[in-house]
């Protein structure tokens, strides 16, 4: 891995400085007092235990696109509440207050570069009713991997998804065929699909495209499966082992290619681009 | 009817399962078994038989009769090896010409730690990506329950349709109300916020078609239920079979690539019946 090394000091382990995150005072992994800027600088990982922050779509994008180089896309398709669905909550209102609170929906997605190299990225973000898989992220997804498609351009998806969004229904439940269309677009195309898996990464998000990348990267730790450990043991009263559905887990079971740190990243993104002209 | 009366007969153990529609559909029908990696999901049944003069595949999710049917056939709920028994026959439809009939009846995937660690969501993902792929026509009817990616992992064809008194949903409404309430007891209300019942689903244009059971539901008279199912059926296959595959996995494409488009609020969306 010797020229991985070498792009580990060519490139940065961030694209640009990220914005500042709300942080617990200790860290959950080790109970080790936090400082937000040392963290920062060190992609949110912990220093002392290696504990993986979540991180919304604001962080990932500056953490995997050059500084300068975004161009987000489709920020205008926008959710509706088909089903009004109010119950416990109006989803409409959810929605809405989620908007008003800066967040765009589940998924963005755009062009930029990595390392000087050109990318579709799309990146869940969690913070937006659990990172679910809805009609406007399906949308968002199927646009960017056909335009990838059309221009032979790698993809890079980070993932971090409870699945698909209840409060639309059977459209949600869709999205994975409307998504899995556009993947097998890409993959015909040739264009080279890296796929990203971070805490968490559940239901309808692994059961589409999550799973379906050329090359599936997970972030240390993180969860992946399809059923959620409650649902599991609700259903088979089942005791899962300490590690069920860990990023390492996956990696045992052939689901997964590798385990990177999140700190490593982008300097093996930068390589894979070159090694997937 | 309340909409947990439809959810209730959607699930009544007397409905007629995969295999009693399929077994009036095509009397020489042939199972075949195995996904030749490991093993076979009895949970999906499939095989070969001739229907109106032709031979067809047929798959179709089986729950069982009895409580050790149920057992065997795992409640209709896949592990991983049956979505890769299903693309396996898809692959055997494909090099003979056969077109694929697709039924629905699964409460979703199986929720157990086995299905997890032979990875359960790749294979569905696998299998979902897949069957855009298969050159051949594709007709799927949700007989049932049409529970979450367990069931559209079977779902993506060319054509859609649903039995009148089956459901069609993206959780089951315990799951939904689970996920939305942390109280699977708030099902009934899940049910009714979910819209899974048939009309509320061809509404959405997610299907095609809606098929009228006889009286009394499907269960009252299995042979008038497979006689609708049948001629429902038919009638969206034949004009299928006059398409070249590229024909038809662009229109496959773009039937779910566009499902949605209600968003837009386009006058007159919904799949078209040829």
């Amino acid at each position: 891995m010797a020229i991985i090394e070498q792009h580990r000091e060519e490139v940065a382990i961030q694209g640009a400085e990220l914005p500042e995150i709300l942080l617990p005072t200790n860290c959950p992994g080790c109970g080790i007092a936090l400082e937000q800027e040392e963290l920062r600088s060190h992609n949110y990982v912990c220093l002392n235990c290696a504990h993986h922050f979540r991180l919304g779509a604001d962080v990932w994008i500056p953490l995997i696109a050059d500084s300068g180089s975004w161009q987000e896309r489709w920020t205008d398709v926008r959710s509706h509440d088909l089903l009004n669905w109010t119950v416990p909550k109006p989803y409409q209102e959810t929605v809405e207050r989620l908007l008003e609170d800066g967040l765009n929906e589940a998924v963005r997605t755009g062009t930029c570069t990595v390392a000087h190299q050109p990318i579709w990225l799309a990146t869940f973000d969690f913070g937006f009713v659990g990172g679910t898989l809805s009609i406007v992220a399906g949308e968002r997804l199927a646009r960017g991997m056909e335009q990838a498609a059309l221009s032979r351009t790698p993809y890079v998806l980070v993932s971090a998804s409870g699945g698909a969004r209840m409060q639309e229904g059977v459209l949600a439940l869709m999205q994975l065929a409307k998504v899995n269309a556009a993947v097998g677009r890409l993959h015909s195309s040739g264009a080279p699909f890296f796929s990203v898996l971070t805490d968490p990464t559940f239901g309808g998000t692994a059961a589409s495209l999550a799973l379906l990348g050329d090359i599936n990267i997970a972030e240390p730790g993180a969860a992946i499966g399809f059923t959620g450990p409650r649902v599991i043991k609700q259903a088979t009263y089942a005791d899962l082992p300490p590690g069920f559905q860990s990023a390492e887990f996956q990696l045992a079971h052939g689901q997964v290619d590798m385990v990177v740190p999140r700190t490593e990243l982008r300097p093996l993104l930068a390589h894979l681009l070159e090694m997937y002209p | 009817m309340s909409v947990w009366e439809i959810v209730e007969l959607a699930r009544h153990p007397d409905r007629p399962y995969s295999l009693d529609y399929i077994r009036r559909l095509a009397p020489d029908f042939i199972e075949l078994h195995g996904d030749r990696l490991s093993a076979d999901d009895p949970a999906l049944a499939g095989g070969i038989g001739t229907w109106h003069g032709r031979t067809t595949m047929f798959l179709g999710h089986q729950k069982g009769r009895s409580l050790k049917e149920r057992v065997a056939r795992n409640w209709g709920m896949m592990h991983p090896e049956g979505y890769r028994k299903a693309l396996r026959l898809a692959d055997h439809a494909a090099k003979f010409g056969f077109p694929i009939v697709s039924l629905i009846d699964t409460p979703g995937a199986y929720p157990g730690a086995g299905a997890e660690e032979r990875g359960i969501a790749a294979a569905i993902a696998h299998a979902i990506m897949e069957w855009f792929r298969v050159p051949v026509p594709i007709v799927a009817a949700v007989i049932g329950e049409g529970g979450s990616g367990g069931a559209l992992g079977m779902g993506v064809a060319d054509r859609v349709i649903m039995l009148e008194n089956s459901i069609y949903s993206v959780a089951s409404p315990e799951a939904a109300a689970s996920i939305v309430w942390r109280d699977n007891s708030r099902k009934v209300e899940a049910a009714e916020q979910l819209q899974l019942t048939s009309r509320e689903i061809v509404g959405m244009g997610v299907v095609e078609e809606v098929v009228p059971e006889p009286k009394g539901s499907a269960s009252a008279d299995y042979d008038a239920a497979a006689r609708a199912l049948d001629e429902a059926l038919w009638r969206h296959m034949k004009p299928l079979l006059d398409q070249s595959s590229s024909e038809l996995l662009q229109h496959r494409y773009d039937r779910f690539r566009y499902i949605d488009s209600l968003i837009s609020a386009e006058p007159h969306f919904g799949p078209k019946i040829d």
